[in-house]
């Protein structure tokens, strides 16, 4: 009772904030203080619950019948990323999207993020479907306002509507899910269900689970909306959708699949091979994009799809009834949950820093900001590290947590799609180095490419300390993951009743020596650097600088430095939505080589895009029946009420 | 388990003044089999315990344009490939340190010591530079599902997944895994041979910085920096040599003969590397991706057989 209703009274301060920041006479600091008591209230609702590990709830009358709303440990699992983003991106939003912003969308900005949030924490706590879907399409509107706050640019506003029109399929999908799931339970109430008799009708549920929830996670052919919209947005808001929103897709899978006391064999397997193909697609058109914030969004996508991996995995152990898979590929998605939101929302931070130093997107004229964004370059430090999955970072132990759970159902009946995900695991991990040694070295390392760098200096701490702060989370989680062992167990008991507490007795031992070993990794790296400073502490002072050796040439130029383009051409070209048009030096008096290269996502701009302009092109016929002049209007709805009239009254002689 | 005739913690000691003094001592026996092969006298064996106590007393030169990231590359691959050495036996006489899992790890951490030297790398801005470390990048995105590969049908043979067991465990030495454990032995020779940076997949004695990988990321380092990178360097051969090996050595009954015969294997790689070095050129750089992927198929070959 008390848990869930902190957390309500987290929604209704983020309403609240949402609200005062309309008011011209307040200060703005009333409005963002409101959010953060929402965050920390929220924060404490969803960590005391998972604490104490007691579902709270509040049973009321609703829709003819009982609605309720809960917080359990599922719940608290991503109430607490979702107050923890929601919260640092108010503190850093001051900042960056000022309120008296000179397109004017200031007040606007900052009353949806605050919808946003307060209609997440709602979709999270409801356990009604109507509310559910209430919340959801609360959710998906407020984020397409969001999307399209810099609405005058038309990028923007075509990303947002790409947006609404797909989280619009989705709801649709949603709403067959939660008829046909009522159909399932006898009531709107979502409760754990008995066995049914049915398997058909709970494989469609899954199935369209799977699908509606998959458009907001963004798996494989449902993924085209995410990278423009996450790349249009405000950085901040980019943070939110991708460490949270998209994660809205993966807890709806959790809740669902949870509902049900067993699983249809198969569903497992395909979920695990669909995550892998996302993964490597993820990634692999990560490193083909030349705009910094594509290239996270694409990075999400990878995210998701790793995260998907470990829901496939644990559905697969939860059909096969082993408790052993289970947790371990439920946990490590909740953990690659948390990981990523804290990983993703810094590098957002980050990315949103650059682009408020800089004005622009394009990493080929960025370059050498490390020399004057230091701060910066030193906080997005171990996020690069992070998000390529390397050790003693957040994201090694879910990857850990995942290749056990791989090579365990390797080794107990699952081995095609195990197999499957675990090449796909490696081999995006090698992948994501690509993307992100790209990303970190060509916009922060060397020289700068272009004058766009010479003004950039770091931002003020109110975006720092929330970088920092995540900074910190990285490696702490990543130190310190052991500890979290016994509230994992809580959230799969959730996600898979019957389950018992596998992880804590499992993985205990084993994670302390694995803390143990990233310790040392650390402290001999320490022991390596003190060895070093020990031999510039010379008498002599500091040493010259001298430029950096270019095989004799002595003027080294930034024209002549390594691009993110030719970086990542070893496998750039093979992402089918890579066009580069380059015209080579053949003649012995040549033309001036050129090379251009344009990148479209294949499935929403290639496949999907020039679709639906010839389906808008064959609609357009009926425009003539919209002329604009209100009486033919009029004349239409009289049709349409006289048409109903014959239709009562000649349809008993009709039908006969 | 071998006769304990030596306590543990011996053992252990061993293990550990092995890991961080015998590296040096690899590089310089496969340049000297070079130098036979070639009929030349060669540089002495020790000769890069003679450079990194030079290079110790020398002070170090920055470029310019480089930052604190720079050094990142040279300290992490040594404390990664430190760490990396105590999960990995020696032979059959027990690691320091063991757990499930630490196979995953220990991949990892070659990852982490791989990024931190491409960083370093494109941190001196220098186009060439950038070139060796987009190669790396390249190359290694392709080595890893070869090594995962192998890690895969070994951890299928073993039903374990901690490196000690995997790559010495009882179940190695019946006939059905003798198939499938060449196959992953020669997907990881390969592997070996690019991770390390030796021919045919690059030239560590090569001057012409167009045509390396590894050599031209470090071409900046100076000092002590750069005593860490050539010590990370044959750190990284001594661990991956000893992986590669392991499955092969035989066990004795007693804790002596199985540190002599890892070290004796060990002289054997060396000379391995030596002779294939002596006797083959480098892959143009377009044939490099068809090498390892013949590893990668090596190893899943392997992979399907044992799943089969």
């Amino acid at each position: 009772m008390l848990d869930v209703a902190l957390v309500l009274i987290a929604a209704c301060c983020w309403i609240g904030a949402s609200f005062l920041s309309l008011f011209r006479r307040l200060e703005e600091h009333w409005s963002r203080w409101l959010g953060i008591t929402g965050a920390l209230l929220g924060s404490l609702g969803a960590g005391h619950g998972l604490m104490n590990g007691v579902p709270s709830h509040i049973d009321f009358p609703f829709w003819h019948g009982a609605a309720r709303l809960e917080t359990d440990a599922l719940s608290a699992a991503f109430l607490l990323p979702l107050h923890l983003v929601a919260g640092l991106g108010v503190v850093y939003g001051k900042e960056y999207w000022p309120l008296n912003h000179p397109r004017g969308t200031g007040r606007s900005l900052r009353f949806h993020y605050g919808v946003l949030v307060a209609a997440m924490t709602c979709l999270l706590v409801a356990r009604h479907g109507l509310l559910f879907l209430l919340a959801w399409e609360l959710m998906a509107l407020s984020a397409f306002l969001l999307i399209g706050t810099d609405h005058e640019i038309p990028e923007v506003r075509r990303a947002s509507w790409v947006y609404l029109v797909c989280t619009h399929t989705g709801t649709a999908m949603l709403t067959a899910m939660v008829i046909l799931l009522a159909h399932r339970s006898g009531g709107l109430l979502w409760l754990p269900l008995p066995a049914g008799n049915s398997p058909t009708l709970d494989a469609w549920i899954l199935l369209l689970a799977i699908l509606g929830f998959g458009f907001k996670a963004g798996f494989l052919p449902l993924h085209f909306w995410l990278p423009s919209a996450h790349a249009s947005a405000p950085s901040h808001v980019s943070a939110i959708l991708s460490a949270v929103m998209l994660k809205m897709g993966i807890y709806g899978i959790l809740r669902v699949s949870g509902l049900f006391p067993s699983i249809p064999p198969g569903l497992g397997a395909a979920l695990l091979a669909l995550g892998a193909l996302s993964a490597v697609y993820g990634v692999g058109n990560a490193l083909a994009q030349r705009d910094y914030k594509r290239l996270l969004a694409y990075s999400s996508i990878e995210n998701l799809g790793i995260i998907g991996m470990g829901v496939g995995l644990g559905l697969a152990g939860r059909a096969g009834h082993d408790p052993w898979l289970v947790a371990l590929g439920f946990g490590g998605a909740i953990l690659h949950v948390w990981n990523h939101a804290i990983f993703k929302s810094l590098l957002f931070f980050g990315a949103g820093s650059i682009l408020h130093a800089t004005g622009t997107r394009d990493m080929e004229v960025l370059g050498g900001l490390a020399s004057c964004m230091p701060r910066t370059a030193l906080l997005m430090f171990p996020a690069v590290l992070a998000v390529s999955a390397l050790p003693p970072f957040n994201a090694f132990l879910s990857e850990w947590f995942l290749y056990r759970g791989l090579f365990a159902s390797l080794s107990r009946g699952y081995p095609w799609s195990a197999a499957l995900a675990l090449v796909a695991l490696a081999f995006t991990g090698g992948l994501a180095a690509v993307a992100f040694a790209k990303f970190y070295g060509i916009l922060f390392l060397g020289t700068a490419r272009s004058p766009a760098v010479e003004h950039a200096h770091d931002p003020s701490w109110a975006m720092l300390l929330p970088m920092a702060i995540l900074a910190c989370l990285s490696l702490g989680t990543g130190m310190a993951g052991v500890l979290l062992l016994p509230y994992l167990d809580r959230i799969v008991a959730v996600v898979a009743p019957g389950s018992s507490a596998m992880l804590a007795q499992g993985l205990r031992g084993d994670m302390r020596l694995l803390v143990g070993a990233e310790a040392l990794l650390v402290v001999v790296g320490l022991v390596a650097f003190l060895w070093w400073r020990r031999s510039t502490s010379s008498p002599e002072g500091e040493s010259p600088r001298p430029p950096t050796w270019s095989c004799g040439y002595a003027v080294p130029v930034p024209r002549a430095e390594y691009t993110g383009s030719s970086f990542s051409d070893a496998w750039a070209p093979m992402q089918p939505g890579l066009r580069a048009k380059i015209r080579r030096i053949t003649a012995i008096f040549p033309k001036p080589a050129v090379f251009r290269s344009e990148f479209r996502d294949l499935v929403g701009e290639m496949y999907l895009g020039p679709r639906m302009e010839r389906i808008a092109m064959r609609l357009l016929r009926f425009r003539g029946l919209q002329p604009g002049y209100l009486s033919i209007y009029i004349l239409y709805v009289l049709l349409a009420l006289l048409g109903a009239f014959l239709w009562m009254v000649l349809r008993g002689r009709l039908l006969g | 388990m071998s006769q304990p005739l030596l306590p543990l913690s011996i053992q252990w000691a061993v293990h550990l003044l092995t890991l961080l003094l015998l590296p040096p001592l690899i590089p310089g026996l496969i340049n000297k089999v070079k130098a036979v092969m070639a009929g030349r006298n060669g540089p002495p064996v020790f000769q890069l315990y003679y450079d990194l106590g030079k290079l110790a007393h020398k002070r170090a030169v920055f470029s310019r344009t480089t930052t604190w990231v720079f050094l990142a590359g040279p300290i992490g691959t040594v404390a990664a490939g430190l760490v990396a050495g105590l999960l990995v036996p020696f032979g059959h006489t027990g690691t320091p340190l063991s757990f499930e899992g630490d196979v995953i790890l220990f991949a990892y951490l070659f990852g982490l010591a791989r990024f931190l030297t491409v960083l370093s790398a494109l941190d001196t801005g220098s186009s060439f530079e950038g070139m060796g470390a987009a190669r790396e990048v390249a190359f290694s995105a392709l080595a890893e599902p070869a090594l995962f590969l192998g890690f895969a049908a070994l951890a299928k043979a073993s039903s374990s997944l901690s490196l000690s067991t995997m790559l010495l465990g009882s179940g190695l030495g019946s006939g059905r895994i003798a198939g499938p454990l060449i196959l992953v032995l020669v997907g990881w020779a390969i592997v070996f041979l690019a991770e390390n940076a030796r021919i045919p997949v690059d030239d560590p004695n090569t001057h012409l910085e167009l045509t390396m990988i590894h050599e031209v990321m470090v071409l900046d380092h100076s000092g002590r920096p750069l005593a860490l990178v050539l010590y990370g360097a044959s750190l990284k051969l001594l661990v991956l040599g000893a992986m590669l090996m392991d499955p092969l050595l035989p066990r004795a009954p007693q804790a002596w003969q199985n540190w002599l015969i890892f070290y004796g294997g060990l002289g054997v790689l060396a000379v391995a590397v030596g002779l294939v070095e002596s006797m083959s050129a480098r892959f143009r750089m377009t044939k490099v991706p068809q090498f390892l992927i013949a590893g990668i198929l090596a190893s899943a070959f392997a992979f399907l057989l044992l799943l089969v």
